[in-house]
């Protein structure tokens, strides 16, 4: 059959366009509305979600016994936090889980409001006592997993941010560590020069908490619904990280990206004196510069002597298929033996008191220099993870109001009440 | 006697189109599963709310997304970017399509080195440009220095401009080749006979290239609106849509609307009203480019 209407280049591209357009707006539309990919869980599988750089040579150990003791295969599956939060998201959407999910921050409780993470009362009054739950776990960490009197996570790594210097600079300087804001200050200007600054502040919002918590800002106030409160205390705290930055110049600009480890590589580089960080940057640091002499000193006091607390939980999703499996996985990857195995082998902090005293925990100097702040480590989403907006607020709009002050040098007033009108919205939402 | 010839062309006729649709049939399927179906599941969790999207909203997150200043702010600035990567490729690509056209030494290997960043992930252009351009640690900050030049902070006084430049850097070979081929089907008898009329290279590239150039303009144009309007990976690996949404690109927003603030009833509002935009640029692109047609 000859074609009486032959489709000419020019048809081709215009078609070509249209369809285009087309398949465009496929993926588009999909991404939201269709929901999660599926789930390997299932069968012999057990699927477990778990941060990509906490995959210890401890944890395959009990992952091997694991296996043996119930005759099924662990599907470890690891990611970025922010990954995980996008796949564990859109397994909730389609109702296909894994069986354990490490978590960070305090997504047990936000899972919890939600509905998505199991209670495990049943199992802590069963197996509580002979595991040492919650008795032998901080009392910060088990309330960093409580919603309405209920246990929804176990702390699995239970960690904190304070100064971390390298000792020859300072030493070369003349300055011993600071132990206030004033004495930070004056030290990183002495410290400051050429290509080195004296501090390098971080680009994640996150690092903002210790200046935060130490002039006794809460992020969330319950009882008023206000957020940042004392206001005053919350202006002069981000004031005085943006002068650190722009009018001191202390510290480069942080650049924003997903990255966190500028500072610590800036440190590792010989490029920046003093960082605050957690015990997470040990190890690149011991890696790329093996000769770089670390200090790690006592949290900053400022109107208080308090830092951000870190760490990671794992909870088991309401919808996961073997709940009896998922607390027996949990039993033993929050066993003490497992812990130290893990402090051993890559410096991690962990949240049992029996922990504390072990000497995995106190042998290392900069382990003991961390663990030894452990008691000052606040969480500052506690009082916001309940309204189930805690994603919304701290990830979305605090990070902007952090990037505005510190990166953008916008007027501290100015970004507080594009914050504050941002979050009134979320929160009412 | 007459109609018996026409009752068996339409009889032919039923069967060609009987065997055209059949045809059709799979493409059809896979349409109707991959596209049209989520489409009816976006529009109906966009008329929902809450974190698990069960909470029936009507046109709640319509009207909200019109009045919300975060979402206006992402949408220009995602506009600004897709117009001006889309301007960009279009002269950069015709002005790389129209110097390799000639008869260069090693042409062939420069077609080929200009493409290559097109053929590269997102994701592996982005790390790549994001260490390039890293004020503190950046490989160009350390050769501007070493030949007594200040060092730039591009990534923080201008991320959006800087994530254009990657889009350009990554794209426009793409557009080059299919300007290359458009220049390839343009007759020669056209420039001789412009030639024999007094026309000079400046006349006979706004009279000639240009308006035999429109078909592939048009579809070059309507793929970079589109890609512009879609950029994801750029925000999310160069800038993190930082600092201070500066470079919130439109997608981003709604990937983070949907995976930090948990809310797929918005994001899917957000996405369909996207989609709505991408085919009313589409359409119009398509109408003022048929408009400029030269049939040769």
């Amino acid at each position: 059959m000859a074609l009486d209407n032959p489709i000419s280049r020019r048809h081709a591209l215009r078609l070509a366009g249209t369809a285009a357009a087309a398949a465009a707006a496929t993926p588009l539309v999909s991404s939201c509305g269709a929901g999660a990919p599926k789930s390997e869980a299932g069968g012999d599988a057990f699927t477990v979600y778990w941060n990509a750089g906490h995959g210890y040579q401890a944890y395959e150990k009990v992952i091997d016994e694991f296996e043996q003791a119930h005759g099924v295969t662990v599907n470890f599956q690891k990611y970025q936090w922010p990954d995980l939060r996008t796949r564990i998201l859109a397994d909730f959407a389609s109702g296909t889980v894994p069986d354990v999910v490490e978590s960070p921050d305090v997504w047990a409780i936000e899972f919890a409001v939600s509905g998505d993470a199991r209670s495990l009362r049943d199992f802590v009054d069963q197996d509580g006592a002979e595991m040492g739950f919650p008795d032998d776990w901080l009392p910060k960490t088990v309330e960093r997993n409580t919603y309405q009197g209920e246990v929804y996570g176990i702390q699995v790594h239970y960690t904190c941010t304070t100064l971390v210097y390298n000792k020859r600079m300072l030493d070369d300087a003349g300055v011993t560590p600071p132990s206030t804001w004033d004495e930070l200050l004056a030290a990183a200007k002495e410290l400051t020069g050429g290509d080195v600054h004296g501090l390098a502040l971080n680009q994640d919002y996150s690092y903002a908490w210790p200046w935060l918590l130490q002039n006794d800002v809460r992020l969330y106030d319950p009882e008023t619904r206000q957020l940042l409160v004392d206001r005053a205390a919350a202006e002069e705290a981000f004031r005085f990280q943006a002068d650190l930055v722009h009018r001191h110049k202390v510290s480069p600009v942080p650049v924003p990206s997903t990255d966190y480890a500028g500072p610590q590589k800036l440190l590792s580089a010989g490029r920046a004196a003093m960082i605050i960080t957690g015990p997470w940057d040990l190890m690149p640091i011991a890696g790329t510069s093996p000769d770089l002499e670390l200090g790690v000193a006592p949290a900053l006091r400022g109107a208080s002597q308090v830092t951000s607390s870190a760490g990671a939980s794992a909870f088991v999703p309401a919808k996961a298929k073997r709940p009896e499996l998922s607390w027996d996985f949990l039993k033993r990857i929050t066993a003490l033996e497992t812990e130290r195995a893990a402090t051993e082998e890559a410096g991690m902090l962990m949240p049992r008191k029996s922990w504390a005293t072990s000497p995995e925990a106190t042998s290392d100097p900069h382990i003991k220099a961390f663990a030894e702040n452990l008691p000052l480590a606040e969480d500052f989403l506690l009082d916001l993870a309940p309204t189930g907006k805690s994603g919304e607020v701290s990830d979305t709009l605090f990070k902007n109001l952090y990037q505005s002050i510190v990166v953008q040098n916008t007027p501290v007033s100015e970004a507080l009440a594009t914050f504050d009108a941002a979050a009134k919205r979320a929160l009412a939402g | 006697m007459a109609n018996r010839p026409r009752r068996r062309r339409d009889g032919l006729s039923r069967r060609y189109t009987r065997t055209a649709y059949l045809m059709l049939l799979p493409a059809i399927l896979f349409f109707a599963v991959f596209t049209y179906l989520p489409i009816g599941n976006l529009l109906t969790t966009s008329a929902h709310s809450g974190p698990q999207a069960d909470v029936f909203a009507g046109l709640d997150n319509y009207s909200r997304a019109v009045s919300d200043p975060a979402v206006r702010h992402s949408f220009v600035i995602t506009v600004i970017f897709a117009l001006v990567t889309t301007v960009g490729a279009i002269v950069l690509g015709l002005a790389l399509a129209m110097l390799l056209d000639k008869p260069l030494r090693g042409r062939v290997v420069f077609r080929a080195l200009l493409l290559v960043p097109y053929l590269t992930s997102v994701a592996i252009v982005g790390l790549l440009w994001r260490n390039i351009l890293d004020p503190g640690l950046g490989i160009l900050n350390r050769l501007l220095t070493a030949l007594d030049l200040p060092p730039q902070q591009w990534l923080i006084t201008h991320p959006l401009e800087t994530i254009i430049g990657v889009m350009l850097w990554q794209h426009v070979g793409y557009a080059m080749v299919l300007f290359l081929a458009g220049l390839q089907g343009i007759p020669d008898v056209y420039y001789e006979a412009a030639t024999v009329d007094g026309a000079g290279p400046a006349r006979r590239f706004r009279h000639v290239t240009l308006p035999l150039l429109m078909p592939t303009t048009l579809f070059v144009s309507i793929i970079s609106v589109i890609t512009g309007l879609q950029a994801f990976g750029q925000a999310y690996i160069i800038t993190d849509g930082g600092p201070a949404n500066a470079s919130d690109l439109y997608v981003f927003h709604v990937f983070n609307v949907a995976f930090e603030a948990r809310d797929f009833g918005y994001s899917s509002a957000l996405s369909f009203l996207l989609v709505v935009v991408i085919l009313a640029f589409t359409v119009v692109q398509l109408r003022y480019g048929r408009r400029n047609e030269v049939q040769h």
